[in-house]
């Protein structure tokens, strides 16, 4: 469904992604781990167009999309669910929700998705009218992962969404995101927390210094030596 | 508990937020003590023309904020929309009442001025459309650093060349209507008022409802504010960029141009005519705090009636320099405008 083939990035002089070749199909749920600064965020730019790659080939459904807008990519159905969220502050729950469907432009779909998603988080429909700057960090996340979904989109990239959490709303966030696969959405999940995201998901990808140091099925990923020296602390 | 919270009547909320909001309730107190006054000491009819005046600044303001707002433009040929506009109903008005002096038509006659106010608005609209296109959108791909300090010089630079521009084609000379409505004014509660306010009131309201409603109704309105408060979340939910930009200048150059033509009897149409109505449409904006829409039609009416005030109570020749002085008091005492500023972008740019 996705696929990253020698992708280099660079922020002006300075060159982030080196080589990077992944791959996910579809209904995987595939983690992309690694320490800080080694390119994930990066990598999930250089997906959804917000960074252009200066060389490789971006492929989405065999299709090139390294080079579009993002609008444009996001309508052709990857969701990108940001580190720092890019929640629309100063508008309801339910108003943020209403923008993640934008691209839909159906009135019918939208409402539908919108009981989907509120079936999902219940605690967002408690909060509909609330405006989404003055909920708790929990819940922004929660919301911004609502408002991924909105669009109903095929690959949902996920961008720590662990980060700066309590561990049992962790574990919200991570049930949701296998409910989600469990109904059919692909997912690339970036995570800081490797332990929990090798638990859940199928495949992963190690990025360090720029460049994919390892690959394969997280079942395996788990024994490996050293990804438990490394990331397990074990 | 949450029931109580979210069921909060209208008044409620808004007398929370005006306890929280100091600056705003001291301001908007003076303002009513202020009306109160001038009804009670010159009469009604000074407050009628507060609320036309108000309108317009209103409607003036209103496109700053949002160009502000979504674009991160300090947009200083504000006026030359206003000046386009008062051009466009002066030519589309002229040829039409003198059709009517020859042909009496009742219908055409109370048409005829809206006629000019919507040819003005229709112009307005596309100029902000070709404006953006042409000068706005490539310095945006262009640009790294500084755009609004490169935008402030380019507004400036435009309203030169559209002012110098103008003076060349059609000269320096004024060109204004003795009147729209030519009928005795209305009395009403004791006052009379001419049916020119009445009609320019009546389309400053009828705008300011319409762009109410735009932009909390509507998707495309929704999608303007977004813009306006994270313009990557807006491009991640498929918002194009773009297209948000132009619409949203040509909205404005299209309510400037609309409130030019609506007080052409009030202004005339000449080169310079828009220079007054940008300053005032900055104090207010500084007023309430850039970028901020809403606050900007309250502050239009702040300001229309500290100008009323200042032509009663203490001269009209003071009548730049008082509101002048309020806005170097707001500068130096909350700079970021009495109902805060919502622009987000300027600290990423």
């Amino acid at each position: 469904m996705l696929e990253l083939k020698k992708v280099n990035t660079s922020y002006d002089f300075l060159q982030i992604l080196w080589d990077v070749s992944l791959q996910v199909a579809e209904g995987e749920f595939v983690a992309l781990i690694g320490p800080n600064g080694a390119g994930k965020t990066t990598t999930l730019r250089t997906i959804t167009g917000l960074l252009t790659p200066q060389s490789g080939e971006v492929l989405f459904r065999d299709q090139s999309i390294g080079h579009l807008a993002v609008h444009t990519v996001s309508r052709m159905g990857i969701s990108y669910i940001s580190e720092g969220l890019n929640l629309f502050t100063n508008m309801s729950v339910r108003e943020n929700l209403l923008l993640g469907a934008y691209a839909l432009n159906d009135k019918q779909k939208e409402l539908e998705t919108l009981d989907f998603v509120y079936h999902l988080f219940p605690r967002l429909k408690e909060r509909e009218k609330q405006l989404a700057g003055t909920m708790s960090g929990g819940e922004r996340k929660m919301l911004a992962i609502a408002r991924g979904m909105m669009s109903n989109p095929q690959l949902l990239l996920v961008d720590e969404p662990s980060l700066g959490l309590a561990p049992h709303l962790t574990n919200d966030v991570f049930r949701a995101l296998l409910e989600l696969r469990n109904r059919g959405v692909t997912i690339l999940l970036v995570e800081q927390n490797v332990n929990a995201t090798l638990e859940i998901t199928d495949r992963a990808y190690i990025l360090e210094h720029g460049r994919i140091a390892m690959e394969g099925p997280s079942r395996e990923m788990k024994a490996n030596q050293h990804v438990r020296n490394a990331y397990l602390g074990i | 508990m949450e029931q109580t919270v979210t069921q909060r009547s209208f008044l409620d909320s808004l007398s929370i937020k005006l306890r929280n909001n100091v600056p705003a309730t001291i301001v908007i107190g003076l303002s009513i003590v202020l009306a109160l006054v001038i009804a009670v000491k010159t009469g009604p009819a000074q407050l009628a023309n507060v609320i036309v005046t108000g309108g317009m600044w209103a409607l003036l303001a209103a496109g700053l904020a949002l160009v502000f707002g979504v674009m991160n433009i300090p947009h200083f040929a504000h006026g030359e929309s206003f000046m386009v506009g008062t051009y466009v109903g002066y030519f589309v008005f002229t040829p039409l009442n003198n059709y009517l002096k020859d042909n009496p038509n009742g219908l055409l006659a109370f048409l005829a001025p809206m006629i000019g106010v919507v040819a003005a608005m229709l112009v307005g609209a596309i100029l902000g459309a070709v404006l953006e296109r042409l000068i706005f959108a490539p310095l945006r791909k262009r640009t790294r650093v500084g755009w609004v300090m490169n935008t402030f010089l380019l507004t400036v630079g435009l309203s030169f060349v559209l002012i110098n521009g103008t003076t060349l084609v059609l000269g320096p000379n004024f060109r204004g209507i003795p009147r729209y409505y030519n009928v005795p004014p209305l009395e009403f509660l004791g006052m009379r008022i001419a049916v020119d306010r009445i009609f320019a009131f009546v389309i400053a309201i009828i705008s300011i409802a319409v762009l109410t409603w735009f932009m909390q109704r509507t998707r495309t309105g929704r999608a303007i504010r977004a813009v306006a408060q994270d313009e990557t979340g807006a491009q991640l939910v498929g918002i194009n960029l773009g297209f948000i930009h132009t619409l949203t200048f040509s909205l404005a150059t299209a309510m400037a141009a609309m409130a030019g033509a609506a007080l052409l009897f009030m202004f005339q149409a000449y080169p310079t005519v828009g220079l007054k109505p940008l300053y005032f449409a900055w104090y207010v904006v500084m007023l309430v705090g850039l970028g901020n829409v809403y606050g900007a039609i309250v502050g239009g009416f702040i300001v229309a009636l500290l100008q009323t005030a200042t032509q009663q109570f203490i001269g009209i020749a003071w009548e730049d320099v008082v509101p002048t002085v309020v806005m170097i008091l707001i500068l130096i005492l909350i700079p970021s405008g009495i109902f805060g500023s919502e622009v987000k972008g300027i600290q990423e740019q």
